[in-house]
């Protein structure tokens, strides 16, 4: 415990940079966050396991899910308090309920980062489909319609002036089995579980889907329309995220704590992740799934209002809604 | 064509039913098998029909069946065996559809049996919308459709109540006495036997013998219900079968 | 005799004396009465305060979506010709699967009822098959048939196969054997007597078994329409529900419901079209 006190006395000026003052909320207020089991939630759990959330004032206790979809829900439901997920179609229907808010930033595709890639079956690969663009007519894997694949899918396929054939398959495991199964032909996924995939030789990578899509708003902070509206706790909650976001990519990206400080942040992450496996097998996945999550939860909102449309004009949603409904954009920076 | 059962007898498992049957039953001539519950007389009849094996001795068939009989052993069963779903022409038409006969044949001989057995009015409804009598003589019109050589009847008037019975009873006469055919007719009830056998054999409780075999010379067509001739048969049969019957009774207590 | 002369006497009955009075009815009840207008009134009376409770907030638009919606979302289905293009698909795979379940159901039932062999041989297997969660099979049906139409046929197919088999030899076990007998001893030949006497006798209970079947071809084609498929009625449910769109999932809800009823509705008629000899 010294040893995490002092590590967050250390950031105490991180905190002051943010701009957020020190919150004017009552110490200990229990609070659900909702998280993967996924590299990408490492800021909650450093958040959570370095003190920086008791700090800010806050009670929190993770919520693990299996899924994006159900974690939507729970926040509407007002079982989860907080969450990280990609914008879905469900996701904005909630919203348009008055159900739930998005806040905040999480994972973008950026430019020079290692992001999202393009998946082949081997199958697809021996019948010379090498590009994006010969995906024309093919089967492309998504979870469900309306999900955050199908709508890389759609708008690689706009890009490239092709059809694809959208297959709903509910999970991604089942994504995953039906690529190396060769029952779909292509799919796209975050690094980490493309890498190992194409390492198998099972599957192919193709190309990234920062090149149809720059600045990709994946994921984003979202919250219940309540407790959007409580903004000391709200604001509590993003400062000591964003703390995390910070020594998440610091550590792990621009390595400012030498192999030290990462093979000490892959312990921490390990705790949560890749739990299944012993800590040699599990570092390199960690490791090879880094990925910079937006300082201080900054959000793309052209991107988001980009997916908006897409959804509109995919009639899942309805023609209705607005960003407004969707993105409550008084609580952190915003770009575009 | 005759038929006799030389030596017949048949055991299940470990008790013996029939032991020792012979019979003869000439062609033309109608034959009952009277004797108490349980003495093996309608498994007599299916060995005879071929529709069970004895275990001992042999049923044979004397001379050729008429070239225009389909079926020559044929059943008619105390329960009727109808189809439910079929009408009465389709009862009758089932067993015709299997022999290759040319539809209009086959509609003619279903015409012919139907009025025989007075139910060409009914050709078209079905089993359940008929009475028990009803369901008799169609069973008995389906039997004729195959022009068989020998009929074999087993209890085929039990399920009936008694003035249906005296009923059928005229009706089997009247048939008979039409175009005479060949019977084994199995019975517990005497009154039948009496009525419509020429000769009677009575059998003994288990394991069935054969006690008598009792012949009456009066024509079918003059035998009536209280004739003192036929009453006297009677009363000899219910001699010869009374303890028989009386024994069988209490066997089946014992169990 | 005398008792009967007696009261057939020109005597009027007695009903001024003190002593005697009328016997009480006590039969009576227990007969509940069909009437078809309360089920009617209690589904209009639900989905009117479903509809009030939802204008007037008491009820959370997160809950329930408003039947007026629900409503407008299915006029909008069938006028855009989306009902016929979800719709079609369902029906064909409903069709196709559930066709070729039923038949190899009846054939091995018929078997398994008329062959000892067969019958020592499946009866274990079908036991075997029968409580799995077809559900669970459908990743290896994908491996085996594709993610086309041929896993989704074979789901259905295999759900309705096992129940049909065991209502077949079962209602082959049922059928009288005096009318086997019967058409043995008039020579009919084997065959005849399947198709004229085992097949007819054991249709009222292949037809019971068709109905169970029926129903759970229509639950396992919302699952067979879980991996691949684009367009159908379990589909649109499950694009509904990921989409948190409670009117297209209520609507797709409603044309199921009114599947299953029209289903049955048909099954009824065959009954009483093939089981007319029955009373």
């Amino acid at each position: 415990m010294t040893l995490t006190r002092r590590h967050t006395l250390g950031l105490l000026g991180a905190t002051a940079a943010t701009g957020l003052a020190a919150p004017a909320i009552a110490q200990n207020t229990p609070l659900k966050v909702g998280a993967l089991r996924f590299t990408s939630h490492s800021p909650s759990f450093i958040a959570l396991e370095k003190g920086l959330f008791a700090d800010a004032g806050l009670d929190v206790e993770l919520v693990f899910f299996e899924a994006a979809q159900p974690m939507a829900l729970a926040i509407a439901s007002g079982d989860v308090d907080y969450a990280m997920t990609a914008i879905s179609g469900g996701l904005i229907n909630l919203a348009r309920k008055g159900a739930i808010r998005v806040i905040g930033g999480g994972l973008s595709e950026e430019e020079g980062i290692d992001g999202q890639k393009i998946l082949v079956s081997d199958a697809a690969m021996q019948a010379g489909i090498d590009a994006p663009s010969k995906l024309d007519g093919k089967r492309w894997g998504v979870t469900q319609a309306g999900s955050s694949f199908h709508y890389m899918g759609s708008k690689i396929a706009q890009a490239e002036g092709i059809s694809l054939e959208f297959t709903p398959l509910q999970k991604v495991p089942a994504v995953i089995g039906a690529l190396k199964s060769g029952q779909i032909d292509g799919w796209s996924i975050v690094p980490h579980i493309a890498k190992p995939l194409a390492g198998s030789g099972a599957v192919h990578i193709v190309g990234d889907v920062a090149d149809y899509l720059p600045g990709y708003q994946v994921t984003t902070l979202f919250t219940s329309a309540a407790n959007a509206e409580n903004r000391s706790q709200t604001e509590a909650f993003l400062g000591a995220f964003g703390q995390g976001v910070t020594d998440y990519n610091s550590t792990m990206i621009d390595q400012s704590g030498g192999q030290d400080g990462v093979d000490a942040m892959v312990d921490l992450i390990h705790k949560y992740v890749y739990t299944d496996r012993e800590r040699e097998r599990a570092a390199p996945s960690i490791i090879n799934g880094t990925m910079r999550i937006n300082e201080g939860a900054a959000l793309n909102l052209a991107s988001v209002r980009d997916q908006l449309e897409w959804f509109q004009s995919e009639n899942l949603i309805d023609a209705s809604i607005t960003i407004e409904d969707l993105v409550d954009t008084t609580y952190v920076e915003t770009v575009g | 064509m005759d038929l006799a059962v030389e030596g017949l007898g048949h055991r299940y498992g470990g008790t013996e039913v029939l032991r020792d049957i012979s019979l003869e039953i000439p062609a033309g001539r109608i034959l009952c098998v009277v004797g108490p519950s349980g003495c093996g007389k309608s498994t007599l009849l299916r060995m005879i029909g071929g529709l069970e094996r004895p275990s001992a001795g042999r049923v044979v068939q004397i001379g050729e069946a008429p070239a225009t009989s389909l079926n020559p052993l044929t059943f008619v069963f105390q329960d009727f065996a109808l189809l439910p779903w079929r009408s009465v022409a389709g009862n009758v038409s089932l067993v015709l559809e299997d022999n290759a006969l040319p539809r209009a044949r086959r509609d003619a001989i279903i015409a012919d049996v139907l009025a025989r057995t007075r139910l060409s009015d009914f050709a078209h409804a079905l089993p359940r919308q008929l009475s028990g009598g009803m369901k008799q003589r169609v069973a008995i019109a389906r039997a004729l459709a195959v022009d068989p050589a020998v009929l074999l009847m087993d209890e085929p008037l039990s399920a009936l109540d008694a003035q249906t019975r005296e009923l059928l009873m005229e009706d089997l006469i009247g048939l008979w006495s039409r175009t005479p055919f060949t019977a084994i007719y199995v019975t517990h009830n005497l009154a039948e036997a009496v009525r419509l056998g020429h000769r009677i054999a009575v059998l003994s409780r288990r394991p069935g013998q054969v006690r008598e075999v009792v012949e009456i010379d009066m024509p079918l067509a003059d035998r009536q219900a209280g004739d003192p001739e036929l009453e006297a048969v009677q009363a000899r049969l219910w001699d010869l079968m009374r303890d028989e019957a009386r024994a069988a009774d209490a066997e089946l207590l014992d169990g | 005799m005398a008792d009967a002369t007696d009261s057939h006497g020109s005597k009027p009955p007695r009903t001024d004396a003190a002593a005697s009075r009328e016997i009480r009815f006590r039969g009576g009840g227990f007969r509940p009465q069909s009437n078809r207008w309360a089920g009617i009134a209690v589904f209009i009376v639900l989905i009117a305060l479903v509809e009030i409770g939802l204008r007037q907030g008491w009820i959370s638009a997160l809950t329930l979506p408003r039947p007026s919606a629900v409503g407008a979302t299915l006029w909008q289905l069938w006028e855009s010709g989306n009902l016929t293009r979800h719709l079609f698909p369902s029906l064909s795979r409903l069709a196709v699967g559930g066709a070729m379940g039923a038949l190899a159901g009846i054939a091995i039932g018929v078997a398994i009822g008329l062959f000892g062999l067969a019958r020592a041989g499946l009866v274990p297997l079908v036991a075997a098959i029968f409580p799995i969660p077809k559900i669970a099979l459908l990743p290896l049906f994908v491996i085996w048939f594709g993610i086309g139409e041929g896993s989704k046929y074979a789901l259905i197919a295999l759900g309705t196969f096992t129940p049909t088999v065991v209502a077949t030899f079962g209602a082959v076990d049922n059928v009288d054997r005096t009318l086997i007998r019967m058409g043995q001893s008039f020579g009919l030949t084997w065959w005849s007597i399947v198709r004229k006497i085992v097949l007819p006798g054991a249709m009222p209970g292949i037809l019971s078994g068709l109905r169970v079947s029926l129903a759970i071809a229509i639950i396992l084609l919302v699952a067979a329409e879980m991996l691949g498929a684009q367009a159908g009625i379990g589909a649109y449910i499950l694009e509904a529900g990921s989409l948190y769109d409670l009117d297209r999932l209520f609507a797709g809800v409603v044309i199921l419901s009114a599947l299953g009823v029209t289903l049955s509705w048909a099954m009824g008629l065959l009954e009483k079209r093939v089981l007319r000899w029955r009373a």
